[in-house]
């Protein structure tokens, strides 16, 4: 059986949103094994706003596996969000990895937020003042760790679930000056050195679903505005050698 | 003194919406033309679409606000795809 992953991202919730998805994803269970949640699930941060995304995905019927957006950042109330997300049965990954079983095979999902800096050519260095070198060394940080979960993650199939986005691709419909701040090559870089079948993001709101990284892996703009529909499944090649 | 220059007028609009805490909103196209001011984007529903053009008529109430913002619909998942 082919794995399928569904996906979406952005979806901002607040009181005014509730209830608003949930009927959208009655009968996910038919269409997919997983869902990814591409990060910015609030709109300012908060708690109040985190409960309402915890009884939004409570108890689906697949496995429900999200990252944190830079909305879901701004009240400084990550770490309670996560821990509502994680009380209603999601898994919250934060630069770390999980492995799900699908139809005897494994599923290495290994997620974070990711960050900005720009495009190869393009980007921020690190160099001059520190408020610049604490960018651009969040980043690199953030794409060692990726290097390393993927590294230290063995599956089946292998798939980077992230907010920021890795590849330029996917944004385009952005403006141009605003591209460092939606993503950075450095993500798709250790991405590419160590393997895997799909990176799906969000953050980009006017980008475009469909991207590749300079390595070939197949990147998804996610976003909710983007995909126009509640999620997108994608599902990968079956893996002939199990 | 001199009028502010339209760019100054859209960028003080565009920041209001992403730094007021009633909006938070950085998706939203800022356009100003004349006497007149255009947003563009999509957001989740019309309670978004009304607070943003409030946000939005505050920071620049000297002009004629065209809210052309939509709201997002979303639609069931549809076909997936084979990789
Ligand atoms: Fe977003
Ligand atoms: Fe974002």
């Amino acid at each position: 059986m082919k794995v399928r992953i569904a996906a979406v991202g952005d979806i901002h919730m607040g009181e005014d949103l509730r209830g608003r998805f949930r009927p959208r994803f009655a009968g996910i269970e038919e269409r997919a094994d997983v869902l990814l949640l591409a990060g910015d699930l609030t709109r300012h941060g908060t708690e109040e706003e985190g409960r309402v995304v915890a009884d939004e995905f409570r108890d689906l019927p697949i496995p429900v596996v999200a990252v944190l957006g830079n909305h879901d950042y701004h009240s400084d109330a990550e770490e309670i969000i996560s821990v509502l997300l994680r009380n209603a049965g999601m898994i919250v990954l934060d630069d770390q990895a999980t492995v799900i079983e699908c139809h005897g095979e494994t599923l290495g999902i290994v997620g974070g937020k990711g960050f900005g800096g720009g495009f190869a050519g393009k980007c921020a260095s690190e160099f001059g003042e520190p408020e610049t070198k604490a960018f651009v060394r969040h980043t690199k940080d953030i794409a060692e760790r990726w290097r390393v979960a993927l590294k230290e993650t063995p599956a089946d199939h292998r798939v980077v679930l992230a907010h920021y986005s890795p590849v330029k691709d996917t944004l385009e419909g952005e403006p141009k000056e605003i591209y460092p701040f939606l993503g950075s090559y450095l993500l798709a870089e250790a991405v590419d050195a160590e393997g895997a079948d799909l990176i799906v993001h969000g953050h980009a709101h006017l980008g475009c679903e469909k991207g590749l990284t300079p390595g070939g892996i197949r990147v998804r703009n996610v976003a909710l505005p983007v995909l126009g529909r509640a999620y997108g499944v994608y599902s990968l090649k079956e893996d002939l050698n199990v | 003194m001199a009028g502010e220059a339209p760019q100054y007028v859209a960028a003080r609009v565009q920041r209001a919406l992403a730094e007021d805490e009633r909006t938070h909103e950085l998706g939203i196209r800022v356009d100003v033309r004349g006497d007149q001011i255009f947003l563009r984007g999509q957001v989740g529903d019309e309670y978004r679409r009304e607070t943003i053009a409030g946000v939005a008529g505050e920071a620049a109430p000297e002009l004629e606000l065209h809210n052309e913002i939509s709201v997002v619909e979303v639609r069931d998942p549809g076909e997936e795809e084979n990789l």
